[in-house]
């Protein structure tokens, strides 16, 4: 095997690490919000550091790789995307961070009423099933599976709309939940971010693959 | 009686056979040092004061701008430059402790222990199997069983056995030039040294073969210690560990060579590998 | 215009003389090659290769002539080879840069411009006379050994020039000492170049005359040499007793003889030939 080849297969593996660790922030954190559990929010927020070390380890691979190896065409779109990949799931792992922040300082518990109307159960299912998609399209380099995540963003983008009105409407039932509306409020704009950055990273996958390039694109 | 002594004749050879030549231990701690080393030739002087470390069982890339020293100074470490009339050097080159310059060493055991690979591919006019036993038959080994397995055993190390296997007797001029390289380089293998030089070794071949001596160099290392010079800086990126930057006969630079290609030290290498001159 | 027609006449002009130039060599060679033929080619049978000399021309033959010169040949190869191969090889791979070597090498291409008959005198009072070895093919083959010499060396000397010196370099680099390098690898390499020296230098000393006269090859030998200490006599001197004889017999024997020796050396050389261009191919 040659160095680059063993380079890049170790950057591969790396990706995928943190990958499977933002997810899992994800997961730690809607479980934390739902049940109110700061136990749980505490130990993503502690988490955090390892996810920024995983972060700046695969910037420094990058840059090496870049270096040593002067990749062209697949290899450097490899490399081009997976640093584009690394950035937007450290920002999503931010915004996991975020929500358990609000658990850990806030310590309210929101009612299961608001979550329904918020539609806030399918707002999470659609995102972990896009993470599951470009997951697996990461992994097998599987194009069309990357592309099932762009209609599924539409998903979120009409809960998060929605939520404006729903919002409103249940605080002018009782005003006595407006912190804990607020608080969902501003979780369920997060969600949307986190299913526009699932959206980039789909976007960079067919990037690498295909060389097709889709950023400011209309999707399908 | 005759019976037993054949017996144990037989069991002899054997063992001769299958007794390493080298001493495993020697490989392992084939540290080269070098200390306050100048070379002249005539008045001119080519290297200017080196100290350095080579560690073992890695590759050791030499890059620099051409006529900056690097194949000079590699060629100190098997002494060949001992042919060039107006040679002159001080300074120490200690391979495991011991000063190869010294008066008593014997430039032929030392390259036993030290191979060499040069930069165009350099067969004798004669077939494929005398070229890889030459190195052992001027030691004296004669016995033909011993022979065929070196031989055979260096051209796997070589990756050149499935190829030639089936015609030893070939002229190994009938090869081709990526081929012939690789003969070279299993011809000085088959010597078992424990440090192995290479000079610009495929500067002279096309980019398939320049491939598949790269990927032969990654698994050598596991074995021997590797010096490369070379003037292609993308090679010595794709497969060296330590880099050494050399310019007019000064060391400006020796580290990892993952360090030296992110961020150098001095701006001098970092000019060089940048292409700003040289 | 005017200048490149001016310079395609002087290209066709030069290439006409080239030719005529060429031609009246291989003119005059074919005549005399020609009459050679016409007056000797009858000669030419059994008889005449197997016979001693004889007072009538009809009896004589070249036997003793011919034996003597094999024998010559192969007694002056036997000297002057290993002596020529070994200080050509001293003198370009231990090659110093001192004095010895400088006289050496100035002598030797003096020593080949020096007229053979010189050479003669020297074998004479050294060989024959001071070693009293007499006249004999000893004597003889030392004489032209001295001959050839300097061309086996010069020979040699660029056959060992031509073999690369990465191919020494790369013995070294294996650990073979100077001479091992130059007994397994330099030498054999050089063979071909070597042989061929030798040979055209051996095709050379066949027809030589002059320096075995004065060694004292006698002209009327009724035997062919049984040792190395026999008196001998060879054919060039053979053709030269029967050109100088009156009866025209003779001289038909004298160009049927010369039909023989040129026949030796145009062989030899052909096999000179041929073994340099064989040599030459081994390196492409």
């Amino acid at each position: 095997m040659t160095n680059s080849k063993y380079h890049r297969d170790n950057l591969n593996q790396i990706g995928l690490e943190m990958l499977t660790l933002c997810k899992s922030q994800l997961e730690k954190s809607k479980l934390a919000l739902l049940n109110n559990d700061s136990d749980l929010a505490e130990e993503v927020v502690f988490t955090e550091n390892h996810i920024n070390a995983l972060d700046l380890k695969i910037e420094k691979d990058c840059e090496r790789f870049l270096a040593l190896y002067n990749p062209v065409a697949i290899d450097l779109r490899f490399i081009m995307s997976i640093r584009n990949i690394n950035s937007d799931l450290e920002r999503i792992a931010d915004h996991a961070y975020g929500i358990s922040k609000y658990v850990t300082d806030f310590n309210k518990k929101v009612p299961a009423s608001l979550f329904q109307t918020t539609q806030f159960d399918l707002m999470w299912e659609t995102i972990e099933s896009m993470l599951d998609n470009v997951t697996v399209a990461y992994e097998n380099k599987d194009v069309k599976i990357a592309r099932k995540v762009f209609k599924k963003d539409k998903i979120l983008d009409k809960i998060n709309a929605d939520s404006f009105t729903t919002i409103a409407t249940e605080i002018k039932k009782d005003n006595a939940l407006i912190p804990e509306a607020l608080l969902l409020f501003s979780v369920i704009k997060k969600l949307e971010r986190v299913g526009d950055l699932v959206k980039n990273i789909a976007e960079e996958i067919i990037f690498y693959v295909d060389a097709e390039v889709l950023k400011h694109k209309k999707k399908k | 009686m005759a019976k037993q002594m054949e017996i144990t004749i037989q069991n002899t050879v054997k063992k001769v056979a299958t007794d390493p030549i080298i001493d495993e231990s020697l490989k392992k701690t084939s540290k080269i040092e070098v200390k306050d080393v100048k070379v002249w030739y005539g008045d001119f002087m080519a290297i200017k004061d080196i100290d350095m470390k080579i560690k073992p069982n890695s590759v050791t890339a030499f890059i620099g701008p051409s006529g900056c020293g690097k194949s000079t100074f590699l060629r100190l470490f098997n002494r060949m430059n001992d042919y060039v009339d107006s040679f002159r050097m001080e300074g120490k080159i200690k391979v495991s402790g011991n000063n190869i310059y010294k008066k008593k060493v014997q430039v032929e055991e030392l390259r036993k222990e030290i191979g060499m690979v040069f930069q165009k591919p350099n067969p004798f006019p004669k077939s494929i199997f005398e070229n890889v036993a030459y190195g052992l038959k001027i030691q004296g080994i004669k016995d033909k069983k011993i022979l065929n397995e070196r031989v055979e055993k260096a051209l796997k190390q070589a990756d050149l056995w499935e190829e030639v296997k089936d015609d030893l007797k070939k002229s190994a001029l009938a090869l081709s030039g990526g081929q012939q390289q690789r003969l070279c380089i299993a011809r000085t293998l088959a010597v078992e040294p424990s440090i192995i030089l290479m000079d610009e070794p495929t500067s002279a071949l096309d980019p398939i073969s320049t491939a598949k001596i790269e990927v032969l160099i990654n698994s050598l290392k596991e074995k021997y210690t590797i010096i490369i010079v070379t003037h292609n800086m993308q090679q010595a990126s794709r497969i060296s560990d330590y880099t050494a930057f050399f310019y007019m006969g000064e060391l400006i630079e020796f580290g990892k060579t993952s360090n030296l290609f992110t961020n150098p030290e001095k701006k001098q290498t970092e000019n060089y590998i940048t292409g700003r001159f040289g | 215009m005017n200048n490149i027609q001016k310079n395609r006449l002087k290209d066709q002009a030069f290439k006409v003389w080239g030719i005529g130039c060429t031609l009246i060599g291989l003119v005059l060679l074919t005549v005399f090659i020609g009459n050679i033929l016409i007056d000797g080619i009858a000669r030419i049978d059994w008889s005449f290769l197997t016979s001693l000399p004889s007072r009538k021309p009809e009896k004589a033959g070249i036997y003793t002539a011919v034996m003597g010169s094999l024998w010559i040949l192969g007694l002056t190869t036997l000297i002057a080879v290993p002596i020529g191969v070994a200080a050509a090889v001293y003198l370009e791979e231990y090659n110093a840069k001192n004095k010895l070597a400088a006289i050496l090498e100035i002598n030797i291409s003096n020593l080949a411009g020096v007229p053979s008959i010189i050479y003669g005198l020297l074998g004479l009072e050294v060989f024959v006379r001071i070693s009293g070895f007499g006249p004999s093919v000893l004597a003889g083959s030392f004489t032209l050994s001295l001959l050839i010499l300097p061309i086996v060396i010069v020979a040699t000397r660029e056959a060992i020039k031509a073999v690369p010196h990465n191919i020494r370099e790369a013995s070294y680099g294996l650990g073979a000492s100077k001479w091992q390098t130059i007994w397994n690898q330099v030498l054999p390499s050089a063979s071909g170049g070597i042989l061929t020296g030798v040979i055209l230098a051996l095709s050379r000393a066949v027809g030589e005359t002059a320096p075995l006269i004065v060694v004292g090859a006698l002209a009327y030998v009724p035997f062919a040499p049984q040792s190395i200490l026999d008196e001998f006599s060879i054919l060039p001197i053979q053709i030269f007793n029967w050109i100088s004889r009156p009866q025209h017999g003779f001289i038909e024997n004298a160009a049927a003889a010369i039909i023989i020796l040129l026949s030796i050396t145009f062989i030899m050389n052909g096999v000179a030939v041929y073994y340099r261009n064989k040599w030459q191919n081994k390196w492409k």
